[in-house]
């Protein structure tokens, strides 16, 4: 990825960043709009800041905390969305861009991961973020996130490609 | 290459759902517009009238005054038996003015005319285990309100005295 940092406007660092934190902040609600809800305010919040756009760790971590909150404030909301989702799971908003069956079953099988496995595996894969931007993201050490890395691509491994 | 580049490249061709053009039109208008900070918003919540509280309120001020006056009116010497909520002694329970040698009665001596306690609230206060003992006792709050009473036989006058008091009594509780 581009060095964000050297973008002076907030269209360029926006645009760039923008289908990442998206499905970052799809982690936390089922709808696409829930989720630039989310991202509109964390981003928002994060550039009237002035803080450096490399900070990505803090970007992510102010959707991540916007994301939180907005699941305790909604927690009744959101239990009855879950529900209703569950029993429609296909109708859900798809979180990628699919072209072909492998990739549909891939992201699939993304969805099917445990929740802190899929969060560090979407900063990474889709984000690139570095293994110490998702620690501070998350508040972990970064031989977790690393693990927890790891332990996702082992998982789909061996649900996507069973031996 | 490690062992799971394969699945790694295979996740990387996955493009993330595009966000809707209305997202940038909404952060533009945030970003532009003035800014509202928190310490700015002035939150309505804070300058409600909390009714509830005040119905609770005035609700108690009544319920003291009724209470109050109910206690009032029982003072008189010949009070009601089996009120359902007060309970009446009309015996006095001590002499606290002795009468002058020999039994004679002066016109500057009072003798007690009687005692009046209203009890106008019960509490069960719960079980309570006092010092380590394995009997509970009961804790029982009684606030009453004692009138004691003297009268003059030889000139007719009458001194009498009012005050609110609490009294807690530890009832044992035993085990069937």
């Amino acid at each position: 990825m581009e060095n964000v940092a050297t973008h002076e406007d907030w269209r360029s660092c926006f645009s760039e960043l923008a289908p990442g934190l998206l499905l970052f902040a799809r982690q936390w609600v089922r709808s696409r709009a829930d989720a630039e809800d989310i991202v509109q305010e964390a981003f928002v919040k994060f550039w009237r800041r002035n803080h450096k756009i490399d900070n990505r760790g803090l970007l992510y971590a102010t959707v991540r905390s916007i994301a939180l909150d907005r699941i305790r404030r909604d927690s009744r909301r959101t239990r009855r969305e879950a529900e209703a989702v569950s029993e429609l799971e296909q109708v859900v908003e798809p979180q990628f861009e699919l072209v072909d069956e492998t990739q549909f079953a891939l992201a699939a099988a993304v969805q099917r991961l445990p929740h802190e496995q899929r969060e560090v595996l979407v900063m990474k894969i889709w984000n690139e973020l570095t293994f110490a931007e998702i620690a501070y993201a998350m508040g972990i050490s970064q031989n977790t996130a690393a693990s927890r890395y790891r332990y996702a691509l082992a998982a789909l491994k061996r649900m996507f490609q069973p031996q | 290459m490690n062992e799971f580049s394969e699945i790694e490249n295979e996740l990387k061709k996955l493009r993330p759902a595009q966000g809707s053009r209305q997202l940038f039109v909404r952060i533009e208008q945030r970003l532009v517009g003035p800014e509202i900070s928190e310490h700015k918003i002035i939150r309505p919540n804070r300058f409600r009238v909390n009714w509830v509280a005040i119905g609770f309120g005035l609700a108690a001020a009544a319920l003291f005054i009724v209470l109050a006056q109910i206690s009032i009116r029982q003072l008189p010497d010949t009070p009601k038996q089996g009120d359902s909520i007060a309970q009446i002694s009309s015996a006095p329970e001590t002499r606290p003015v002795l009468t002058g040698p020999g039994g004679a009665i002066s016109s500057s001596e009072f003798v007690p005319a009687g005692a009046t306690q209203v009890v106008y609230n019960t509490r069960d206060e719960g079980l309570q285990f006092p010092g380590g003992s394995e009997q509970p006792l009961r804790r029982l709050r009684y606030q009453t309100h004692q009138t004691w009473q003297w009268r003059n036989p030889v000139t007719g006058a009458s001194l009498r005295v009012s005050y609110p008091s609490d009294e807690i009594v530890l009832i044992p509780i035993s085990g069937q």
